[in-house]
Order: structure tokens, then C-alpha cells, then sequence
């Protein structure tokens, strides 16, 4: 089975993905985005989030959600450290010795962290051991008949600190400036998560495990997303800068094989993944569609996604 | 390229202190919108930086990476800016050729602030 998932959401105020700071100022994502204007195509620079950022959000998520299903998670991915066995270093935290065939390596952490199985990983040694994402993320972009009015700013702040009397400035109030970038947009971005690829080798193309922990890590892995959506803990900065606004979208597809719902950042995606869907239909390939629009809430259209594939045996 | 000499400087400023975003969003711009917008950053951010560097015994303003002590050169002028993004509007290869020089080597040893 296969999950696809268009999310939209609109983010007043946030600093979710800042890239670098200069000085005293410290600066939020922004990519070029081609929009159209008058007729004509034109290069914006919009502000964005990217996929590695709503990538480790998830990860966090799943090493929680795993957790509490008694999964085995690595100390490093529970400490939200993904290094995911880069080297002999992290992998002998899991498996020592360390086998030498591929197979073996990757049958060893695919056993000892769900993170790890669900994520991906590249161990760097001899042999070299790949495993592939089996959940993909864009990046989160300002949809595109908005892009215009997406905007990132920059916000001054000051910090304060009391200086001593052995301070060369003396002991008065020391006020430091400081700006952060701050960004304004209704995001759309797009998640994948092969169900079937999970506690499969991506070797051998063998089940690792037996089915009922399969079961288990997919229940963590679709968990894990609804919790991320759901509570909007993904992004940095969220001590101050916690995005005013809300997920206001959601397009689920659940299908037999890999199928991706059309991207969010265009108005007609729900319709235009509802007409590709039919056309997958006549090929008699069964699926799921769900949205959640104005009347509808995130939950409700995720929670009828799990009982789908609760009914289809996935979980 | 003498009169972008101080966009140069502050984009081998950059690539010295190892942020390559600058100098490769310049290099690889296919049009002159994303030259002016990189460099209206480039200049935010070297503000910020060059407010912040410690001025030496010497006077001039550096700041150090990795141990290592990098002087910060002055902020491009008014003009420079203009006549470069005026060029870069009628050539888009002005903008590679600046970003090439700013990723070589010097030709002499520059001092910090100037």
C-alpha cells in the first residue's frame, strides 16, 4: 500500500526553517518560484521550509510513536540524532561485531531501529549498505496563487543583559539587537510513505521481520504523521515564533502501488488527484480518497485513512 | 573587472568564510532577478557581519573561523552596485565572470577594513 498525502497549511509569523545567521541576523529559507504575472512567467523568491526540515520533524515523531508501541528505536535516533549508522562507530552501538555482508548489515539495523527502517540510511563503510527512504517529503511552498503575498521579514528583537563592574563597558544595562527573519504564506507540500517497503529488505526484497511487527512499525509510521499534522510540531523555533494559522487542507490517496496526489500548491488539487484516481480505477486498481476542506477537519479525513487500511490488512 | 572590485571582495569574503550560497546564486543566475535579489542578501548579511567583526590593533575589522583570522573588507559603494546590477541587466555573463573572480585565488594580499 501506498500513502500520499498533500497537506496545506497557513503559517502567519514563522520562523520554521531559518538557514543561516549573519551577524546579528539570522535568516529564513527562501527558494526562486516561478509565477505567473500579466501573462508572463516571472522568478520570485518566496520563503519555504524544506524537506529535511519537515523530514527530521517526522523522524522525532516516529521514534515517539515507536516507543510507545514497545518498537525497538537506537539511542541516537531517540535522542532525535539522526546519524543512522553512518559508521562502524554508530553501528557497533547496535550490532557488534558487525556482519560483513550487506544483507546482514542492513537486516541488523533494520532489527534494532524503526527509524532507521522507515527513514532510510547509508552506512559508509566497506561494504557500503543503502537503504532507501521509505517515506519521501517535499518542500513546503507557498501555494502558488498566493505566492505573491508570501512574504519574510525581518523582526527586531533586543536581549538584555546586566553587565558587572569589571565589565570594560561598566555596569549598565547592556542591550544587544538582534533580527529574525519571519515568514507569512499558505504552505502546500507533499508526503509519501510506501507501507510496503517497511521491515522489507531493500537488498533481497525479503521480509525482515514477521508480520505482526510489520504491522506494527506501519502503525507507528502512519501515527507518527497524523501526530505531526495534527499537533503542528514540526519546524524550528517553536518556543517563540510558533506559527499563527493552522492546517487548512489535507488530500489523502491510499493506492495499491506507488500513486502521489497532485502537489497543494495548486488550487485544483483535490480535483485534478480525484480525476487521476478514476483513471487508475479503470486499470482496476482499488484506492482511497479522502479530503478534508472548509467543512471537514485534518482528523477525521486521517482517521478514516487508518480504518482503510486497517480493512485492507496493512495495519 | 576593477569596478566590481568590492562586490568581488565581499563575495570572496564570503566563499573564505565558507558560505558558497552568494557567489553560486550569483554564478548560476539565468536572468538578472535572482542577481539583484542574492546580492541585496549578500549586502544585508555583510552589514550585519562586518558591524559585528572585532577590530584589530591595526584597525581593521575581522572575523575569525576555525581559528583563523578573516579580514573583512569595506562594504561595496553606492555606484559599484548600480553600474554592476546595470551591467548585469544587459549581460547576464557579467554576473558569472564576477562570481568566478570572487572563487579564485588573489592576485595580492588584501587588507581588512578599507
Amino acid at each position: 500500500m501506498f500513502l500520499s498525502v498533500g497537506v496545506r497549511f497557513e503559517a502567519n509569523v514563522e520562523a520554521l526553517n531559518m538557514v543561516e545567521t549573519a551577524g546579528n541576523y539570522s535568516k529564513h529559507r527562501r527558494v526562486p518560484y516561478l509565477v505567473e504575472e500579466d501573462g508572463k512567467l516571472k522568478t520570485v523568491y518566496v520563503p519555504a521550509l524544506s524537506g529535511e526540515n519537515l523530514a527530521h520533524a517526522y523522524q522525532e515523531h516516529l521514534a515517539r510513536e515507536a516507543l510507545s508501541l514497545n518498537l525497538p528505536v537506537c539511542d541516537d535516533c531517540r535522542r532525535g540524532e539522526f546519524y543512522k549508522s553512518m559508521n562502524r562507530v554508530h553501528l557497533e552501538k547496535k550490532v557488534s561485531p558487525i556482519p560483513g555482508e550487506p544483507a546482514k548489515i542492513e537486516e541488523a539495523i533494520v532489527k534494532a531501529c524503526v527509524v532507521e527502517d522507515v527513514g532510510g540510511f547509508l552506512y559508509a563503510e566497506n561494504p557500503p549498505v543503502r537503504r532507501s527512504s521509505a517515506f519521501q517529503v517535499s518542500y513546503a511552498l507557498p501555494v502558488k496563487s498566493m505566492a505573491l503575498f508570501a512574504t519574510s521579514e525581518p523582526q527586531l528583537h533586543a536581549r538584555h543583559a546586566q553587565m558587572d563592574s569589571s565589565s570594560k563597558k561598566g555596569n549598565a544595562s547592556e542591550q544587544m539587537i538582534y533580527y529574525v527573519e519571519i515568514g507569512t504564506a499558505l504552505y502546500g507540500f507533499t508526503f509519501n510513505l510506501d507501507l510496503d517497503a517497511i521491515g522489507v529488505s531493500a537488498i533481497t526484497s525479503e521480509p525482515i521481520l514477521d508480520e505482526n511487527e510489520i504491522k506494527a512499525r506501519r502503525d507507528a509510521a502512519v501515527k507518527a504523521l497524523f501526530r505531526m499534522l495534527s499537533s503542528a510540531q514540526f519546524g524550528a523555533k517553536l518556543s517563540r515564533f510558533f506559527p499563527v494559522g493552522g492546517i487548512k487542507e489535507v488530500a489523502v490517496a491510499v493506492t495499491e502501488h506507488p500513486f502521489v496526489v497532485t502537489s497543494p500548491i495548486y488550487d485544483d488539487y483535490i480535483l485534478k488527484t480525484e480525476r487521476r484516481l478514476k483513471v487508475l480505477k479503470d486499470f482496476g486498481e482499488d484506492y482511497l480518497f479522502t479530503a478534508a476542506t472548509e467543512d471537514r477537519v485534518p482528523e477525521e479525513a486521517l482517521k478514516e485513512t487508518v480504518e482503510y487500511l486497517k480493512q485492507k490488512g496493512a495495519l | 573587472m576593477p569596478e566590481y572590485e568590492g562586490i568581488v571582495k565581499m563575495l570572496r569574503f564570503f566563499v573564505q568564510t565558507k558560505n558558497l550560497g552568494y557567489v553560486d546564486r550569483i554564478g548560476n543566475a539565468l536572468n538578472p532577478g535572482p542577481v539583484e535579489v542574492t546580492l541585496h542578501e549578500a549586502l544585508r548579511a555583510f552589514r550585519s557581519i562586518r558591524e559585528n567583526a572585532t577590530v584589530g590593533e591595526d584597525g581593521r575589522r575581522y572575523v575569525e573561523k576555525d581559528g583563523e583570522k578573516i579580514p573583512v573588507p569595506g562594504i561595496p559603494s553606492e555606484d559599484e552596485v548600480r553600474a554592476f546590477l546595470d551591467a548585469v541587466r544587459s549581460d547576464i555573463g557579467v554576473a558569472k565572470r564576477v562570481a568566478t573572480l570572487a572563487l579564485a585565488y588573489p592576485s595580492r594580499k588584501e587588507g581588512g577594513d578599507e
